[in-house]
């Protein structure tokens, strides 16, 4: 497994967003046990204690809870947390540099938002954004 | 539980202060990247702590004893380098059965393994390896010992990449299965750092900084764009690095703690944030203020 070293994200970061991703996904479910730190540790190339904080982030987020001596399992509403975390933290800063750049380039709202639903038109159908431009 | 306590350690060589007043403490069953330029004591200090060198002043502790002389401490450690001693007349088996008869974690079938793996002839002399070889036999030995607290000095020296990919692995493996102390020493920082719990970085026989690898990653961020509009962001914050880009642009690293309203603040002007590798941060914590390599080009 290929973490990114070199972005602005921390291991840890990506360790507890590839779990996120394999609970959204359904490969571990609900009240399932999820990998422990030595795993991640082995699976990943990373210190067990940076695997660690990865676990530790979704705990405190609620989306992992502690067994004691047992080790860590997927909390009943995890999907849902992930989501709306998700939204907040990733969407809207996608959302903001978007606006940003769109300002920059004196694009208006109206077009924007033509862009946006057209775009939403072409992933649907699984078509590239740039097939219609030839 | 502390392995190892450094107070107020000191080692000179004639006139040479190698290592200078430095106190620090090693938690058990820790894996720590000790890290430093050329001449920052890196080698001297793992030797006082392994029992190899005489300290000349201050306080050192390894297992809540004096190294020197230490049955103890002797018994519990094992010091890689690439300087080790064996007998000429041993093989490369007949080392490893030795080492088995000193360390009580001694791994026969994973000496053995690693052996095949690395295509290391159980029969060759130790002397008769190419200097990569001897250095992956070195590292098959500190890794097989399980010893308490497990010392490497620079050992990936002459490895070609994919053997010292394949070590470091190993070792993190190893460590998984079986936790122990583990010191590692490089100057290639990019290289270990994801096997890293702690770094302990050394300037110049002091101790530069102490800390999970997690915090030093985020220690440090550089900004990038129009300089008036960098250093009006930046007012007030530690810099580890400026330079000049262009006409009126600079690169600027400093210490990381901004808000997430003022990094938004930070997109809004048009800045570009970018991450610092830990191996630079460390490049500009231990440069000095002698300038950068192209000063010694620009004296007239």
């Amino acid at each position: 497994m290929k973490l990114n070293t070199e972005g602005m994200k921390p291991l840890y970061v990506q360790v507890s967003q590839w779990l996120e991703t394999e609970i959204l996904s359904g490969n571990i479910k609900e009240n399932e046990k999820i990998y422990s730190q030595y795993q991640l540790a082995e699976m990943f190339n990373i210190n067990p204690a940076t695997a660690a904080k990865g676990l530790n982030i979704l705990a405190n987020e609620k989306i992992l809870y502690k067994k004691r001596g047992l080790g860590m399992f997927v909390e009943t509403n995890a999907k849902e947390n992930i989501l709306r975390k998700r939204k907040d933290q990733n969407l809207k800063p996608l959302v903001w540099e978007l606006v940003m750049e769109s300002e920059r380039l004196g694009v208006t709202e109206y077009e924007l938002v033509d862009m946006i639903k057209t775009a939403g038109i072409q992933i649907r159908e699984g078509r590239n954004y740039e097939s219609d431009r030839v | 539980m502390k392995v190892i306590e450094c107070n107020r350690l000191s080692k000179s060589y004639e006139r040479i202060r190698a290592i200078n007043d430095l106190s620090l403490s090693i938690e058990e069953n820790k894996i720590t990247g000790l890290i430093g330029r050329n001449g920052a004591g890196k080698t001297t200090l793992l030797k006082i702590i392994a029992g190899l060198l005489h300290k000349t002043s201050g306080e050192i502790r390894v297992f809540s004893e004096e190294p020197f002389n230490s049955l103890k401490v002797s018994a519990n450690i094992i010091f890689i380098d690439d300087n080790l001693a064996f007998p000429k007349s041993f093989c490369l088996e007949d080392i490893l059965e030795a080492a088995g008869t000193f360390y009580e974690n001694w791994d026969m079938s994973l000496a053995r393994g690693l052996l095949e793996y690395f295509a290391l002839h159980p029969k060759q002399f130790h002397k008769n390896l190419s200097k990569g070889m001897q250095s992956t036999f070195n590292v098959i030995l500190g890794i097989s010992s399980r010893c308490p607290l497990t010392i490497f000095d620079e050992p990936t020296v002459g490895m070609d990449g994919a053997v010292r990919k394949d070590f470091y692995r190993a070792l993190l493996k190893d460590y998984v299965q079986n936790p122990r102390t583990i010191i590692l020493s490089s100057h290639l920082l990019n290289e270990i750092e994801n096997i890293l719990e702690d770094i302990l970085l050394l300037n110049k026989g002091e101790k530069c900084l102490h800390m999970p690898i997690t915090d030093l990653k985020e220690l440090a961020v550089g900004l990038r764009g129009k300089k008036e509009i960098v250093d009006e962001l930046t007012k007030d914050m530690e810099t580890y690095h400026q330079e000049t880009l262009g006409k009126d642009s600079c690169f600027k690293v400093v210490k990381n703690n901004f808000s997430q309203i003022e990094l938004q603040h930070v997109k809004k002007a048009g800045i570009e944030m970018l991450p610092v590798a830990a191996e630079d941060i460390y490049i500009y914590l231990t440069s000095g203020d002698k300038g950068g390599i192209d000063d010694v080009f620009n004296r007239s």
